[in-house]
């Protein structure tokens, strides 16, 4: 079947990324040397070659695109310094954009000054709104959910849930019909493996790679190899996923443990008691993890924090502000008396994290459930082209 | 010559002979043949210390024929007649005996077969030399003057580079103003130099200089005479034509390429939006601001490569300038307006040399290049919404099918040799099998033909690009020269002579000439056949034809001929 092509498509594609694969003729390095390369789906090479026909179809619902962590290796190498993994990263954003229907992730990534515009709007808006039903601050002790009220947060929060899933479930429906066309096409024309078990294929796309992060750490060991174990990216970046991860569970415990009325939500507990813990534990991790990818952004330290769009630091600081403000608010409940600051950085603390949630399709963010639909279909593929050995 | 004293020099050729024949033995054969005072062995006859040892002993022992026994005549005839006058003997009494390619190499399985073969061949050597005679180059006054044919890049580069030497030109233009193809280009690669600017300063340099007399509409219509002296007629297509005759020493032929034009269908040709490579030159070259055609701004372009070359059932051979003028091209699109998508499909890209550097500059500036297979070439169609598509696949993408939306499509042509049955039929040249005049050795004689004095530069000779061609055009300038500057031309004397007594006239020989060297001459009031030596070029095609046996070819007489034989056969029966 003839595809059409579209002319532009790579000029397309600069729009998310300064990078400019024009140079590129096709030698192939980059993919001989990617570690993750496999011969049913290879990359970088391949994707380049999509963006420079026009095949917008083919680079959409390319599984590939998503199976790569961008170590650099490829721009190590690639002889036309055409940087084969800032193309593939660009290509993501891309890719975010173009499974989303509303357009608003094209506008978040293409046009910076206006994206960061509506962040910075979206926070004050959310903070106006609870602000706008603020009760007193109370002196004694931090009573955080007097000064907002806790049934209005849970709404709004409620609110924001049903859009971000909405959202998100319009784009993983995109991607994944658009991959699962692709591979079945490609299973018809002989090309790639039949299909494995969903239920394996599940667990190795959710457990083993994306939470395991197991050929993060594995096979794109080569360059990490060259930093203290401290500062490899698959730690931080761990550290930052598990950390949002515990916080999301603490809070969810929080509010079920409140549920049950066995302890309020916001009401002071023991260092030692679960929940908090849990929270401390996981908040301590994010904080890390960001902190650590900040630093390497601004050394420009390693390939992938070799160039950062605006995007990426919107993610950042959007975490990192989530994480230190939610300290903040603890140090606050814990002080012998309840200080005036502890209710605004709560208020600030609430509506960022509102903010992280509600941009999460249209953002950076978004590749948290497109990794998983990714990597889902590379497990069914790779089952069975192992069981084939 | 009664009383020879003959020396026989037998070569190893380190081994390549050596290895296969005795040679030693074959000295010891033949040292004792009527009139050998010298037989030696060497390890390589043409090595500089031997044949300063030839010298010695021809002069040492006064030697009168020398005899090496080595390699083709082709590699080193010119050698050791050089060592011949260097010792002060006549050239033509040497003899060259192949005991390699016609020995050593053809029986390796049999060494001493090939000894005995290397004995008998050197024994008929030396019989032929016992029977040579002295001989004299023949020298003919040569006319400085040259007529180069085709007044394009090559042809004007060539009139200057002859009159620079001092050589008389008559520059022969068949269209009413010069400057060939080139005239018509806009930009040129590396410079940027416009086609037409190019030929202006040429043509300028040719009006300032005397020596060149230009006619323009202006047509080779006969040339009769010998090496270094041609008389020609041309004739002037004026509203009454004329011709006039010009004598001159040598030809240069310049008389370009026609493009290949494909036929209706071919790639879409013929659908509005099809160009041909010199079309869209002609389009680009005349675009002010964007690129547009036809009033409609074009967004989308795309190139098919290698159309009417390298086919293989038409024409086999790749036109060499295409790639880097098409990818030139692009660049241009992409001066005029970036925005332009340019996709180019092609078989193979050979942008060579310097060329490299436009193809990575034209891909760095965003134009595309698919590589399609031999065997499933692009498909233009004009769609229902009545924009072009090229359907194509791209080896580079696993062979995926990709339609192309194009406003423009391209046709890469390349270049096809001039039908010029006139020009051909007047001087005689040969074309090879692609249409094009043939060199006598593309590397070795690159711009000579077998028709002495006349040279064939640029692209008549074949597909070259605007450098290549001024660079042929200078070395048949060179040729000329070498032809023309003396003043006179020494020829081979190994030529055909009369016996006038013995002659009846029967006119066989005149007949059977190819290069039109026989004549009828009158002498002592019979008709008897006369060779003009110049003419002339030893091929002996009419000696054996001579019933009277009145003919003989210098070098190769009759007599030593029969001498060969004779000692051939007198030793095989032996």
């Amino acid at each position: 079947m003839s595809a059409l092509a579209k002319p532009g498509l790579l000029s397309d594609i600069k729009q998310f990324g300064d990078v400019d694969v024009s140079a590129c003729f096709s030698c192939g390095n980059c993919t001989a040397v990617c570690p993750l390369a496999q011969s049913d789906g290879t990359f970088p090479r391949r994707m380049i070659r999509y963006a420079q026909v026009g095949m917008k179809d083919a680079l959409l619902s390319s599984k590939e695109l998503w199976t790569c962590y961008h170590c650099g290796l490829c721009s190590d190498t690639c002889p036309t310094e055409a940087d084969p993994g800032g193309f593939m990263a660009a290509a993501r954003r891309y890719a975010i954009a173009s499974y989303d229907r509303t357009r608003l992730a094209r506008t978040m990534y293409t046009r910076p000054v206006l994206g960061t515009g509506v962040a910075i709007l979206l926070a004050l808006f959310f903070a106006l709104f609870m602000y706008a039903s603020h009760g007193p601050q109370s002196a004694a002790s931090l009573a955080l959910f007097r000064f907002i009220p806790e049934g209005l947060i849970h709404r709004a929060g409620v609110v924001v849930m049903v859009i971000v899933a909405l959202a998100g479930l319009a784009g993983i429906a995109t991607m994944a019909l658009g991959i699962s066309r692709r591979e079945r096409s490609r299973r018809q024309a002989g090309d790639g493996a039949a299909r494995g078990g969903l239920w394996r294929a599940l667990w190795v796309a959710i457990g083993v790679e994306s939470l395991g992060q197991r050929r993060y750490r594995a096979d794109c060991a080569t360059v990490q190899e060259e930093r203290p174990w401290y500062r490899r990216r698959w730690l931080i970046h761990a550290a930052t996923m598990w950390g949002f991860l515990g916080l999301l569970l603490a809070t969810v415990l929080d509010y079920g443990l409140a549920l049950l009325g066995v302890k309020a939500t916001g009401s002071p507990v023991a260092i030692w008691y679960p929940t908090r813990l849990l929270g401390t534990v996981a908040g301590i991790a994010l904080i890390y993890g960001v902190t650590m990818f900040i630093v390497d952004r601004l050394r420009h330290d390693g390939q992938a924090a070799r160039r950062s769009e605006t995007s990426d630091w919107t993610l950042l600081v959007l975490l990192w502000i989530t994480g230190v403000t939610g300290f903040l608010v603890e140090i606050a409940l814990y002080l012998p008396q309840a200080p005036a600051w502890g209710y605004w950085v709560f208020l600030l603390h609430v509506s960022v994290a509102m903010e992280l949630v509600l941009l999460a399709p249209f953002m950076k963010f978004a590749h948290a459930v497109y990794r998983p639909v990714a990597l889902y279909f590379l497990a069914r593929t790779d089952q069975t082209a192992r069981g084939g050995e | 010559m009664n009383g020879r004293r003959i020396g026989v020099f037998v070569c190893h050729c380190g081994g390549n002979i050596s290895d296969y024949v005795d040679v030693a033995k074959v000295r010891e054969a033949v040292r004792d043949e009527p009139d050998v005072v010298v037989a030696e062995t060497t390890i390589f006859a043409c090595a500089d210390a031997t044949q300063q040892d030839m010298v010695q002993a021809i002069r040492d022992q006064r030697l009168d024929g020398l005899v090496v026994a080595s390699c083709s005549p082709k590699l080193h005839t010119f050698t050791f007649r050089g060592v011949a006058k260097r010792a002060g003997m006549n050239p033509y009494l040497y003899t060259q005996v192949n005991i390699r390619e016609q020995d050593s190499w053809a029986h390796t399985d049999d060494p001493a077969g090939a000894t005995e073969k290397a004995i008998q061949l050197v024994r008929a050597g030396i019989a032929r030399t016992r029977l040579s005679l002295p001989l004299d180059p023949i020298e003919v006054e040569t006319t400085p003057k040259t007529m180069v044919i085709g007044a394009g890049i090559t042809g004007l580069r060539a009139a200057i580079g002859l009159a620079d030497i001092g050589l008389g030109v008559y520059l022969i233009e068949r269209e009413p103003q010069l400057g060939g193809w080139v005239a018509r280009f806009g930009a040129m690669y590396p410079h940027q130099r416009k086609g037409w600017e190019l030929v202006d300063q040429l043509a300028a340099q040719v009006r300032r200089r005397p020596l060149i007399t230009v006619f323009t509409s202006a047509e080779l219509t006969a040339k009769s005479g010998s090496f270094g002296n041609y008389r020609t007629e041309v004739r002037i297509n004026r509203e009454v034509p004329e011709t006039i005759q010009l004598d001159v020493g040598s030809i240069v032929v310049s008389t370009g390429f026609e493009t290949y034009e494909p036929a209706v269908g071919e790639y879409g040709y013929g659908i509005d939006g099809v160009l041909t490579l010199p079309e869209f030159k002609a389009l680009l070259d005349s675009s002010k601001g964007e690129l547009s055609y036809n009033g409609r701004k074009v967004s989308t372009v795309a190139y098919i490569y290698c159309v009417g070359s390298r086919q293989p059932d038409g024409n086999a051979y790749c036109s060499r300038y295409c790639c880097a003028a098409t990818v030139h091209a692009s660049l241009e699109v992409a001066r005029l307006s970036a925005g332009v998508q340019q996709y180019h499909l092609y078989r193979d890209i050979r942008t060579y040399g310097k060329y490299e550097l436009m193809y990575t500059e034209s891909r760095e500036r965003g134009s595309v290049y698919m590589k399609f297979p031999e065997e499933a070439p692009p498909a233009v169609a004009r769609g229902a919404d009545g924009r072009l598509t090229v359907t194509t696949r791209d080896l580079l993408t696993e062979g995926a099918e990709l339609t192309i939306p194009a406003d423009l499509v391209v046709l890469v042509t390349g270049m096809v040799p001039r039908k010029n049955e006139t020009l051909m039929g007047v001087l005689k040249l040969p074309v090879g099998s692609d249409g094009f005049f043939n060199e006598i050795h593309p590397k070795l004689r690159p711009v000579e033909t077998v028709v002495d004095g006349v040279l064939i530069a640029g692209t008549c000779q074949g597909p070259k690009n605007s450098s290549e061609s001024v660079a042929s055009g200078l070395a048949a300038v060179t040729q000329s020269a070498a032809i023309l500057k003396k003043g006179v031309a020494e020829l081979d004397p190994l030529v055909a002579t009369v016996d006038a007594g013995a002659c009846e006239w029967c006119g066989r020989c005149e007949e059977t000439c190819p290069y039109a060297a026989v004549s009828r001459a009158h002498s002592d009031g019979r008709d008897v056949a006369q060779i003009d030596p110049a003419v002339c070029k030893g091929c002996g095609g009419c000696a054996p034809l001579c019933p009277e046996g009145a003919i003989d070819l210098r070098g190769y007489t009759d007599a030593q001929i029969r001498a060969m034989i004779d000692r051939l056969v007198e030793v095989s029966t032996a």
